[in-house]
This record gives structure tokens, C-alpha cells and sequence, in this order.
């Protein structure tokens, strides 16, 4: 009755299956996007409009700046809830700086370094005394902003128009606008960094597995700091960007900013729990934010609808990570 | 060992690649290890047993630099080794694949062997990761140790239990360690996985590693084992040549004073 077992190597499956489970979330967004662009076209002329879209490039260039970096802070599996007020300090801080006759380009640089500095305050908390990253962030959000408030008593500071610096908002560059060449060359480095050097690598080792990276030798306290740098630094541009464009400093600048950032960075694939980040994911979830935010206001609908709409759309988004593109995990 | 060995050899065999001499550590009032010897010699594979808190694990810290003993020293191929530290310790050729595992779920196979030293290559003055290199590299690993994995792009979290863990042990042999340390290698694995490791272990030992192997798994010992050390109550109480003993003398030692009270039960 029995037969002689029969063993064979069991086959492997084809290899655009990893490739379809490794990047589902990054597919399932892009879709997402594209469905997003066709359905507004259709409804409303404007939509694909020339202007309307270096329009739409020029207002989302600070949420894909901050996003970008933002997706590094994630995949550490920590979090910044700061980068709003960052971005009104900020915001508030270059206005009142370049009123007060400082140069445009001394301006920009000290802004930068004092944004580093805010990240590199936080990073410290949140690495060096293991303080979790949405307390320290929550309390940077608080402070920040009260900063800025205390420094602009809550006024809007206006910047001179025919001062170069507001190019940095309303410039064109090769017929873009120059905020968007910002996003885009932050987006190229952003992906580089991420995937292709030790920096990225580690930043993923980190939130993949805290322990097993300090036992290989990485400097886990430094990396950790250094994201939170970033997306200090990325908010400083951000805010500089704003207050180019706007040609004010306004302590009220980017208020709720930050949940954006996190809802285009988690809409892009990158998991909260950290280990997996995806640049290009950011970007196209940071876009679909801000297509339909633009597609509402086109169509007509309140745009009170917009945070409705954003709220399902990135509780739809979890849910569906979550429970649906789970393929080829273990566990 | 067949005869004909020249004498520089055979002077070289005599001496242990490490030597365990009156280790002793106390924690406040607990002696977890009251003056231990110890030799292991190159190329041998030496079983470690004992029954939980017998301090197996307090002297394999002690071995790979985790802890500082507070009596007693260390001689590694006859010197007096000083290090302090984990790091002083892998600096010298000691590694240790740990019972939980030391691996990233979503970095790939071959950035988990190289994690923390990713081979480079330079790009237009960027320093990138050189993943083609890893990716070679990584293959003559996983081949040298005859490791099967379905592809060196899979994420670890795709593997099994067993891949898992001969990846752990083939990235701590990468660093072609002197003496490698292993905590509970085969305690999560299925029948198969387990036979793997232990013929991953005994490929090791050929290379000449000396590998020290703390399992709950006795059978595992006179599969791969030279030699077994039984452990009680912080000290070494038996050593055996695995020829010499079997499994009811090797629990009999394991469980030592306790076995009289066992007898009194049954």
C-alpha cells in the first residue's frame, strides 16, 4: 500500500509576487492618486489646467519637503509631531529677521541651523534619555508655537516684495515653480539616502530591530538623533517657503501641518511600527493630499469637506494595511 | 587526530584556544559562579548544560565580555586577555549569535549578513551601498556554510525559523570569529531546521571555530559535541568526552543532589 515518498525541491513562485507584496501599499497609493486625477478631470475643466497644476506643485512643495523627512523619523519608529510649530517659529522668525534689515541669504542659512537645532534638542531628549518621541515632539509642538506667539504677539509680519527672498516662494525655475524644484531635488535625496547608503540602511535596521542594530555596531543613539535633525531642518525650509510665497510671517502658519505630513507619509506605505519606509510612497501620498483638497475646492464642495475626506481616506488607507497587504509576512 | 602529527602541532593542539581559570562573579549576595575552570581547545565543540541558574549563561557573558568577572582570568591561545567589553571581545575573534535573534525583519538576506559593515562604492563622490557586492559576497557565505535560503533578496521576515537562525549564525561566522558562542541555537526549531544548524555547527568546528553550545536539547550534544561540561549551582561539576557518557549518566549529573530526592518520590 505505501508508496515510496517522493522528495523534491518545493517550486518557487514567480518572482513579481515579492515584488507585488513588498510594494503593495506603494501601488495601491499610486492608483489611489491616479483615480483621484482622473475623477477630478472629469468633473471639473480647471483641474488639469496648466496653471492649476504648478499651482497645485507649488502649494504642496512644503508638505513633500517635510513629508520626506518625516518618512525617515517613521521608519526609525519614532515620530515628530513638532514640524508645525516648527514651521510657524520659523515662518514667524525669517519675517521678523529679514524686517530687522538682516540679508535674505544670512536669513535663510541661520534658519536652517536653528531648525537643525530644534531637531537636534528633541533628537537628544528622545535618543540620549529615551523619552518616547510623541512626548517630547507633543511638547515641542506646544512650545514652538508658543514661541512664535510670544515673538510675533500673535501678528502677521509683513516681507517686503521687492526683496530676492520671496523668489524662494513665487520664483520660476525651467518653467517650474521654484518651491516645486525644492520638493523635488528633497525628494531625489531623500530616496537616495534612504535606500542606497548606510545612513538609509540603518535608519531601517533601527526601526526593523533596535537591539539587533546596536549589537552590529551601529551607532543607534546618533542615527536616531540625526532624523529628528532632519525633520527639523526640513521644516525650517518649509517654513521659509511659506514665507516666501505668502510674503508674511504669520505665528498661525501651518497649524495641523503636521498631521498632513504623517498622513501623506503613512498613505505612502511606511509603517508606524518603523522598518519600513518607502520615499516614493511619501511623495504620492503627500500629492493625493493635495490633489483633493485642490479637486474639492475646483468642484465646488465646501472645503471643509477636505479634512472629512482626508480623515477616511487615511483611515481606509491603515485599515487596508493592516488587514489586507499583509502577503508574504510571517508574522 | 591520527598519529604522525608533527610536534608544533601537537604543541599548538595542547593549547587551549581559551582557558577559564577560578571565574568567579557574584550579584550582591548571589554567587552565580564560584570559581569555574574551564579549557576549550581549537576546532571543539563543547556542550554546556546544567539546570536553569546554574550559570551557563553568567560564564558564556563572562566569555564573550558581557560581564567582568570578579575573581579569576582568561587566557586566550595562552595569553592573558584583558577585554572588558563585548566589542574588546569580538575585536579578539569571540562572537556570540544570541537565543533571541539579532536579525532586521525587513532588511534583505545579504544586509543582514553585512549589516553594520555594508560594503561601499563610490558615485560621483557619494559613498552608496554596494549591493551587488553584498549580494556576491553573501552567496559565497551562505554556500561555503551550504545555507539554503529561496532568494538573498527575500526579506528575513519571509524566512523560517531555521533560515532565520543560520542566518543569525552565518553572519556572526562572517566575522571568521576564533571562539563562537551559542545560546539556545536550536531551541525554536522544527526537526529539519534543527538537523541543518547541527551540521552548520559541525562545518564550523571543521574550519577550525571553536564553538561553545548551551542547549536544553541533550540529544543535540552527542550529535555535534567533542566534549559536554555540566554545570551546578555555579561551579563546573563533571566534564565528559561525549564516547564516555551517555544520557542517563549526562542528566544524572545535570540534576546532581536532586536526583536523591527524584528516587525518594518515585
Amino acid at each position: 500500500m505505501s508508496t515510496t515518498p517522493v522528495y523534491e525541491r518545493r517550486p518557487t513562485g514567480p518572482r513579481y509576487h515579492d515584488f507585488l507584496a513588498r510594494h503593495a501599499q506603494v501601488l495601491s497609493i499610486a492608483a489611489f492618486f491616479l483615480l483621484m486625477v482622473v475623477l477630478f478631470s472629469l468633473n471639473t475643466g480647471a483641474f488639469l489646467s496648466q496653471g492649476n497644476l504648478l499651482n497645485l506643485l507649488r502649494q504642496s512643495a512644503p508638505l513633500i519637503i517635510v513629508a520626506v523627512a518625516m518618512t525617515f523619523v517613521i521608519t526609525t519608529g519614532g515620530i515628530d509631531l513638532s514640524v508645525g510649530s516648527t514651521v510657524a517659529l520659523i515662518n514667524a522668525l525669517v519675517a521678523i529677521a529679514l524686517q530687522a534689515g538682516v540679508p535674505w541669504p544670512l536669513a535663510v542659512l541661520a534658519m536652517l541651523v536653528l531648525g537643525a537645532l530644534v531637531g537636534l534638542v528633541q533628537g537628544w531628549f528622545v535618543a540620549r534619555e529615551g523619552i518616547p518621541a510623541f512626548i517630547v515632539t507633543l511638547a515641542g509642538l506646544s512650545i514652538l508655537r508658543g514661541v512664535a506667539l510670544l515673538l510675533t504677539q500673535g501678528f502677521s509680519i509683513p516681507i517686503a516684495s521687492d526683496n530676492w527672498f520671496v523668489q524662494i516662494g513665487r520664483g520660476w525655475f525651467l518653467g517650474l515653480p521654484f518651491p516645486a524644484i525644492l520638493a523635488v531635488l528633497v525628494m531625489a535625496a531623500g530616496a537616495l539616502v534612504l535606500s542606497s547608503t548606510r545612513f538609509g540602511r540603518y535608519v531601517t535596521a533601527i526601526g526593523a530591530n533596535a537591539e539587533a542594530a546596536r549589537r552590529a555596531g551601529i551607532g543607534v543613539q546618533g542615527v536616531t538623533m540625526a532624523v529628528y535633525v532632519l525633520t527639523g531642518t526640513a521644516a525650517a525650509l518649509a517654513g521659509i517657503v511659506i514665507a516666501a510665497r505668502l510674503g508674511s510671517g504669520s505665528s498661525n502658519a501651518a497649524v495641523g501641518f503636521e498631521l498632513d505630513v504623517i498622513a501623506a507619509v503613512v498613505l505612502g506605505g511606511t509603517s508606524l511600527m518603523g522598518g519600513r519606509g518607502s520615499i516614493l510612497g511619501t511623495c504620492l501620498g503627500a500629492l493625493t493630499i493635495a490633489v483633493i483638497g485642490n479637486g474639492l475646492i475646483l468642484a465646488h464642495i465646501s472645503p471643509f469637506f477636505t479634512q472629512i475626506v482626508t480623515g477616511l481616506i487615511i483611515l481606509a488607507a491603515i485599515w487596508l494595511n493592516t488587514k489586507v497587504f499583509r502577503g508574504g509576512r510571517r508574522r | 587526530m591520527t598519529g604522525g602529527i608533527d610536534r608544533a602541532a601537537a604543541a599548538a593542539a595542547a593549547t587551549p584556544r581559551i582557558r577559564l581559570e577560578g571565574i568567579r562573579k557574584q550579584f550582591g549576595s548571589i554567587q552565580a559562579l564560584r570559581g569555574v575552570d574551564l579549557d576549550l581547545m581549537p576546532g571543539e565543540v563543547l556542550g554546556l548544560v546544567g539546570d536553569n541558574a546554574a550559570g551557563k549563561s553568567t560564564l558564556t557573558k563572562v566569555i564573550s565580555g558581557a560581564y567582568v568577572p570578579d575573581e579569576g582570568r582568561i587566557l586566550v591561545d595562552g595569553q592573558a586577555a584583558g577585554y572588558t567589553t563585548p566589542a574588546e571581545a569580538r575585536a579578539i575573534g569571540i562572537e556570540m549569535v544570541y537565543q533571541d535573534l539579532s536579525l532586521c525583519d525587513t532588511i534583505d538576506v545579504a544586509g543582514n549578513l553585512f549589516l553594520g559593515r555594508e560594503p561601499r562604492r563610490s558615485v560621483l563622490g557619494l559613498q552608496l551601498l554596494d549591493r551587488r557586492r553584498m549580494r556576491e559576497e553573501a552567496r559565497r557565505n551562505l554556500d561555503a556554510l551550504d545555507i539554503h535560503v529561496p532568494s538573498l533578496d527575500a526579506y528575513v521576515e519571509q524566512l523560517s525559523g531555521g533560515q532565520r537562525q543560520s542566518i543569525a549564525i552565518a553572519r556572526a561566522a562572517a566575522f571568521a570569529p576564533r571562539v563562537l558562542i551559542m545560546d539556545e541555537p536550536t531551541s525554536a526549531l522544527a526537526v529539519a531546521e534543527v538537523e541543518a544548524v547541527l551540521r552548520l555547527i559541525r562545518r564550523l568546528a571543521d574550519g577550525g571555530t571553536s564553538i561553545i553550545l548551551i542547549t536544553h536539547r541533550l540529544q543535540d550534544l552527542f550529535r555535534v559535541c567533542d566534549r559536554i561540561a555540566v554545570m551546578y549551582e555555579g561551579t563546573k561539576v563533571a566534564e565528559r568526552r561525549v564516547g564516555e557518557t551517555d544520557l542517563e549518566d549526562l542528566v544524572g549529573l545535570i540534576v546532581g543532589g536532586k536526583a536523591e530526592k527524584l528516587k525518594g518520590h518515585a
